[in-house]
C-alpha cells in the first residue's frame, strides 16, 4: 500500500514539475499571479542545488558516525543546513522546524518506512525558502514530497541485496577486505546516484515550479494550504502520543497544552523559545517529582518474580561469555590470541559508521555485522578456512537497534575470542546469541531511542528554533503570511544535533564494551535494574509536557463562519470558542487524530487532511471572490469558509462586512 | 476471537512488534510458542523482561502452548501470539487452536530460503507448511507492520 501511495506522490511531484515547465498563459494566469509576484522566487544556483543534493545523500548515507539518521535526516537539522546553503540560516531552521512537526512520531523499524521525513526536510525547505513561503504552507508542500522519498528508500532496499551476494562471493574467497568493501562501496555509490540526481533537479527547478503552480491558485486554495499546515502537525503529535500518551503521564500533556496557551502572548511571539525552555524546565522538575512520589510506576516486578530466583546472572548456563577472565584453560596463556582494546574500538567504529551502509530487504544489517567483525576476524583467525567460516557466519540476516543492540556485538566478540582459543563454542551458540538477543534489544532500543529520546529532544529543538509557525499576519496588502515576519533561531537545530549525537553515541559505546566485558548477561542486569523503566517513565512526563506545548503551538485552526444571531453578527471563533478556551479546536483536532491514528494509516490521514483543508477553505458560506486581491474580498473569503488560516481574519475593511 | 495477531517472526519480540504492532493492537499479553526458546532459560528471561511495562510475556513449547492458547482464545482479552516457524503454527492449528489469520511478519533470508516479499523469505518446506495451514481454513497473510496492507500468501506463492 505504501508503495502505491509512494507512486502517487511521485506522480504528483512530476505533475507539479510539468506544470511549471508550461508557459503561464497555458494555465490561464490570473491577476493573482501578478499579485503573488510581490515576492519573487529566489533562484537556486547550480552549486547550491548540488550542495543540497549532497546533503540529502549524506542524510541517508553512512558517513556521519551513525547519527545521520538522528540529525541530517530530520527536517529540523536539514532546514538549518539548507538555510545555510541559501544564506538564510534562521529562516531555514524555522521552516525545517515546522516541517519536522508532522514527523515527530516517526519510527522506522526493521526495514519498514511509514513515511520519509528526509526529502520533505531538504526539498521542502528549499522550495519554501526560495519562494518566501510561510512555514505553514511549507508543511503542506513538503509532506506530499515525502511520498517520493519512500520510493527512493524502497528502491534501495530492493537493489541492495545484490551487494550482499557480492559480499558472499568475497567471503567464499576468504577475502576479509573484500567483504568490508562490498558492504559500503557499491551500495553507497548506488545510493549517491539515486539520491543526488532527483534531489539536484528538484532543488534546482522545484522552487519555480511550485511557485508557478501556487500562483495559479485562487485565494481560498492558498488559504487551504496554510490551513493544512496548521492541522498536519496533529499527525506527528498523535504518532508520538501513541508512545508516550499513556497511563499516569496523560495529564502532563494537557498541562503542557494549557501552559503554552496561557504563557504565550501573541504580542511577543519572539519569546516562543523562552516559553518552551520554561516548560521544559518545569517538565524536568515534574518528572523528578513523579518518579519520587509515584513509586509504583518506577518499579517493575511483574514477570521477573516468577522465574527461578537462584538464576545468578553471572553464571550463564551455556558457554561462558566473560571475555576478560581466562575461563577456558584450553590454550596456554602465552599462546592465547587476544582481541586488543584497539580491535574492539575499531570494530565498534566500523559498526557505528557502516551498520546500515548496505541496508537491504534480504539481510537488513547482515553485511554491516560482517564488516564490523573484520578487525576481530583478522586478529583471531589466520587460516583461510577459519576466515571463510567466520565471514560466512556473520554475513547472515541480522537486525537490531544499532545502539542498544551493540551488546550483541560485544558478547559475540567475546565468544569468538574464546572459540579462537579452543573453547567448545560452535556456530549454533554464536547464532543463538545473535538471533536471540537482536530482537528483544531492538524492541527496547527502538522504544527508547526512536520512541522517546528522539521525539523529546526534537520537540525541544523545534521549540528553541523559535518563531511562530502559522501566524504572521499582515505582511503587506495580500494578507498572506510571510516568513519575513517570523523569526527563527538556528540554535534549536544545533543544540538538538549535539545532544542527540552525544546520547546515541554514548549508548552505543557503553552497550558495546559492556557486552564484551560481561557477556549477554548484561542484558538481564539492565532489564532487571528498572533503570530503563525509570528513564521511560521520566521521559514520558517530560515528553508529554513538551508535546502538549508543541501541540498548542503548531496545531492551528480557526472556525471561519460569522453567523447572524438575532440581528447581531457573531463570529464563531471569536464569539463562541475563544471565551470558552482559545485552544479548543486545536486540542480537539489533536485528540481526534490520536483516536484515528490507531485505525488509519498516517499516510492516508495526510492525504485526507490535505483534501479536507482545501474543502474547509472553500468559501461555501459567501460569495466567491477568487480573483481580487483587495482587502474586502480577502476578508469575505476568509470568513465565509469553514476554517480560516489566520486570526483574526484580517481587520474588517468596513465596519460591518456584508453578511 | 482474542488471538488478535498470530505472527511468524524469526526475531520474535523486536522493534516492529513492540513499537508498532503492540501499540496498534493495544494488547497486554504476548504468548511466544517455540520449542527451542522454551528450553533456553536465558532467552526466556530476556524475552519476558523485554516487553514494555504492563505487558505479560509467556514462553511455551508447542505442546504447552496449544493448551494455553485454547484456554486464552475464548476470553475477550486481546493476545498476540509469536512463533518462529510455520511448522509451529501448523502444529497449533492441528491441535485445534482457533486461528483465523496467520501473519508472516519477519522471515529473514538464509540458506534454502527464497525471498518472496520485502523482508519475507521462505523455504520449500515452509511453503508446504503454510499451504497446509491454508488448507485447514486459516488465512495466511504477509503484513510486516500494522500500516501495511495485508497480502494473501497464496497470491505471492502460487502453484508449487
Amino acid at each position: 500500500m505504501s508503495r502505491r501511495l509512494a507512486a502517487l506522490g511521485g506522480c504528483l511531484t512530476l505533475v507539479l514539475l510539468l506544470a511549471a515547465a508550461m508557459p503561464a498563459t497555458v494555465l490561464g494566469a490570473g491577476p493573482l499571479a501578478a499579485d503573488a509576484a510581490q515576492a519573487p522566487v529566489v533562484s537556486v544556483s547550480l552549486w547550491q542545488a548540488a550542495l543540497i543534493a549532497i546533503g540529502y545523500y549524506l542524510a541517508n548515507s553512512c558517513w556521519l558516525f551513525g547519527v545521520a539518521y538522528f540529525t541530517l535526516y530530520r527536517p529540523l537539522v536539514a532546514g538549518f543546513i539548507v538555510g545555510c546553503i541559501l544564506g538564510q540560516p534562521a529562516e531555514g531552521t524555522l521552516i525545517g522546524a515546522a516541517i519536522n512537526v508532522p514527523y515527530l512520531g516517526f519510527i522506522s523499524a526493521g526495514g519498514s518506512l511509514p513515511v520519509d521525513p528526509s526529502l520533505p526536510g531538504w526539498i521542502g525547505t528549499t522550495i519554501a525558502l526560495a519562494g518566501h513561503m510561510s512555514p505553514a504552507s511549507a508543511i503542506a508542500i513538503a509532506v506530499p514530497i515525502g511520498l517520493l522519498g519512500t520510493i527512493l528508500f524502497y528502491g534501495r532496499m530492493a537493489v541492495d541485496p545484490i551487494f550482499a551476494h557480492w559480499a558472499d562471493a568475497r567471503a567464499e574467497a576468504a577475502d576479509i577486505r573484500g567483504v568490508a568493501l562490498m558492504n559500503w562501496l557499491p551500495p553507497q555509490i548506488f545510493l549517491f546516484i539515486i539520491s543526488f540526481v532527483p534531489v539536484f533537479l528538484l532543488a534546482l527547478n522545484g522552487p519555480t515550479a511550485v511557485q508557478n503552480v501556487l500562483n495559479q491558485l485562487p485565494v481560498w486554495a492558498t488559504n487551504g494550504l496554510i490551513i493544512a499546515g496548521g492541522i498536519l502537525p496533529a499527525i506527528g503529535i498523535a504518532l508520538t502520543m501513541r508512545f508516550i500518551f499513556r497511563g499516569a503521564s496523560i495529564p502532563y500533556f494537557f498541562i503542557g497544552f494549557i501552559l503554552w496557551t496561557t504563557m504565550n502572548n501573541p504580542a511577543t511571539s519572539s519569546d516562543d523559545s523562552r516559553v518552551l525552555i520554561t516548560i521544559a524546565v518545569l517538565g524536568v522538575a515534574l518528572a523528578w517529582l513523579h518518579l519520587t512520589f509515584a513509586p509504583a510506576a518506577a518499579a517493575k516486578v511483574e514477570p521477573a518474580s516468577e522465574p527461578a530466583p537462584s538464576l545468578a546472572t553471572e553464571t550463564s548456563p551455556t558457554p561462558p561469555t566473560s571475555g576478560t577472565s581466562g575461563t577456558s584453560p584450553v590454550t596456554a596463556d602465552a599462546e592465547r590470541v587476544r582481541v586488543t582494546r584497539g580491535d574492539l574500538l575499531k570494530s565498534w567504529v566500523l559498526w557505528t559508521f557502516f551498520s546500515q551502509a548496505n541496508y537491504n530487504y534480504e539481510r537488513l544489517q547482515g553485511t554491516g555485522f560482517a564488516h564490523a567483525m573484520t578487525p576481530i576476524i583478522t586478529r583471531l583467525y589466520s587460516s583461510p578456512d577459519e576466515i571463510r567460516a567466520a565471514l560466512q557466519r556473520h554475513l547472515v540476516f541480522f537486525n537490531t537497534e544499532p545502539n542498544f543492540g551493540n551488546v550483541v556485538h560485544g558478547a559475540v566478540i567475546a565468544m569468538e575470542e574464546q572459540r579462537a582459543n579452543g573453547a567448545p563454542i560452535d556456530d549454533d551458540s554464536i547464532n543463538a546469541v545473535k538471533s536471540g538477543l537482536m530482537g528483544p534489544l531492538a524492541g527496547i532500543g527502538d522504544s527508547i531511542s526512536q520512541g522517546a529520546i528522539t521525539p523529546i529532544l526534537l520537540a525541544l529543538g523545534i521549540g528553541l528554533a523559535g518563531g511562530t509557525a502559522s501566524i504572521a499576519i499582515g505582511s503587506g496588502s495580500s494578507g498572506i503570511p510571510s516568513v519575513s515576519n517570523a523569526t527563527g533561531n538556528p540554535i534549536g537545530a544545533i543544540v538538538y544535533a549535539i545532544l542527540i549525537s552525544a546520547v546515541i553515541i554514548s549508548i552505543g559505546y557503553v552497550a558495546w564494551t559492556q557486552g564484551y566485558r560481561r557477556g549477554r548477561s548484561v542484558v538481564i542486569d539492565l532489564l532487571k535494574s528498572g533503570t530503563i523503566d525509570r528513564v521511560l517513565v521520566g521521559a514520558g512526563v517530560l515528553g508529554n509536557l513538551v508535546l502538549g506545548a508543541l501541540a498548542a503551538r503548531f496545531v492551528v485552526a480557526y472556525l471561519g463562519p460569522t453567523v447572524t444571531v438575532a440581528g447581531a453578527s457573531l463570529n464563531l471563533q471569536a464569539g463562541l470558542l475563544d471565551p470558552v478556551f482559545a485552544g479548543l479546536l486545536p486540542l480537539a483536532i489533536v485528540l481526534g487524530t490520536w483516536l484515528m491514528i490507531k485505525r488509519i494509516s498516517p499516510l492516508w490521514l495526510v492525504l485526507a487532511y490535505l483534501v479536507f483543508s482545501m474543502v474547509a477553505s472553500y468559501p461555501f458560506f459567501g460569495p466567491d471572490h477568487t480573483t481580487s486581491g483587495d482587502p474586502a474580498a480577502q476578508y469575505q473569503v476568509c470568513t465565509s469558509a469553514l476554517l480560516h488560516p489566520y486570526y483574526p481574519c484580517g481587520a474588517p475593511p468596513v465596519a460591518t462586512p456584508a453578511p | 476471537m482474542s488471538l488478535r495477531l498470530v505472527r511468524i517472526d524469526d526475531r520474535l519480540i523486536h522493534g516492529q512488534v513492540i513499537a508498532v504492532w503492540l501499540r496498534a493492537l493495544g494488547g497486554k499479553r504476548i504468548v511466544i510458542v517455540d520449542d527451542a526458546t522454551a528450553r533456553d532459560e536465558f532467552l526466556r528471561e530476556v524475552l519476558t523482561l523485554a516487553a514494555p511495562h504492563g505487558v505479560q510475556v509467556e514462553v511455551h513449547d508447542v505442546a504447552a502452548g496449544a493448551v494455553r492458547l485454547m484456554e486464552l482464545a475464548p476470553s475477550p482479552e486481546p493476545v498476540m501470539v509469536l512463533a518462529r516457524s510455520p511448522r509451529t503454527i501448523l502444529a497449533l492449528r492441528q491441535a485445534g487452536v482457533p486461528i483465523e489469520v496467520v501473519d508472516l511478519g519477519g522471515m529473514g533470508a538464509g540458506p534454502g530460503r527464497k525471498r518472496i516479499h520485502r523482508t519475507i523469505s521462505v523455504s520449500p518446506d515452509e511453503i508446504r507448511d503454510l499451504q497446509a495451514i491454508e488448507k485447514l481454513g486459516t488465512r495466511v497473510e504477509i503484513q510486516i507492520v500494522a500500516d501495511d496492507r495485508p497480502i494473501p500468501f497464496h497470491s505471492v506463492v502460487s502453484g508449487e
